[in-house]
């Protein structure tokens, strides 16, 4: 049969299982709303640390911490019930890298300006840090995932020649 | 570079379909892989067992809780079956000056 297969059913042929993996990629990326839920979660935990009350502390920061747990947890569960992605094939060590990054970027955002503002006496540090540090998440986290995706797909197999 | 081998057994749509899915998986649920290929439940069992005997597939069946549950996976023979199936159709339309891969 390839021997009588014109070019453009290959390439169609090729265009179909490259639209089959992008949707597949597309289905075990993490969603938009996580990265907000865990900015929230963030800014609330600012917010209580700066109020300094004990039972404030001892509500929201526990509240905040197993709310996202639960949602990380729900969303790896969802995602790894339906399919496991060949994630050290796909991701390579150029995304492996980009993921810690960006996490080491975010948590050292928000600690430093934290810290930078608690040192400079400003009002609300850890509330303006966490925001700050959550912004960068919630808009930096669909952004990873549009680069590990460029990334995933470019690992996939037979697209390397 | 891979020489490519066109595999007859893979390129027929559905199956085509099915195989590209795997490739980007470790394995993955059978109501996923209905659902992203778009095939009725009996249509995936089908395709299935043809790939699976053949060699190209493995099929899991577990149960969680009381519920059954199956899963698929390529095979190293099926993964290796593929990337020559897509070398093969990268070959034909290299061959024709088209210019288009799977990239």
């Amino acid at each position: 049969m390839s021997g009588y297969m014109r070019p453009d059913e290959a390439a169609s042929a090729l265009a179909g299982i490259r639209e089959q993996q992008k949707q597949v990629i597309d289905a075990v990326l993490v969603p938009a709303w996580y990265w907000w839920a865990v900015a929230a979660g963030m800014v609330v935990i600012g917010a209580a640390a700066d109020t300094r009350r004990v039972a404030v502390l001892a509500a929201a920061i526990p509240a905040a911490v197993i709310i996202i747990a639960a949602l990380t947890l729900a969303m790896i569960l969802g995602t790894y019930r339906r399919a496991q992605v060949r994630s050290a094939e796909l991701l390579g060590d150029r995304g492996a890298l980009l993921i810690v990054g960006f996490v080491w970027l975010v948590v050292g955002l928000t600690l430093g300006i934290g810290f930078g503002l608690r040192a400079a006496g400003a009002p609300a540090p850890a509330t303006i840090a966490t925001a700050i540090g959550g912004a960068a998440l919630a808009a930096g986290g669909p952004a990873l995932m549009r680069r590990l995706r460029t990334i995933m797909l470019s690992n996939r197999a037979g697209s390397r020649r | 570079v891979t020489a490519g081998r066109f595999d007859e057994l893979i390129h027929a749509p559905t199956r085509l379909a099915i195989v590209s899915l795997l490739a980007a998986v470790e394995w993955a649920d059978f109501k996923f892989i209905r659902d992203e290929a778009g095939l009725s439940d009996s249509a995936l069992s089908k395709q299935l067992t043809t790939l699976e005997n053949a060699g190209y597939l493995e099929i899991r069946k577990a149960f969680v809780g009381k519920r059954p549950r199956t899963s698929a996976r390529l095979t190293r023979a099926g993964r290796h079956a593929f990337e020559l199936h897509v070398a093969a159709l990268q070959e034909i339309v290299a061959r024709s000056g088209a210019g288009h891969g799977l990239r």
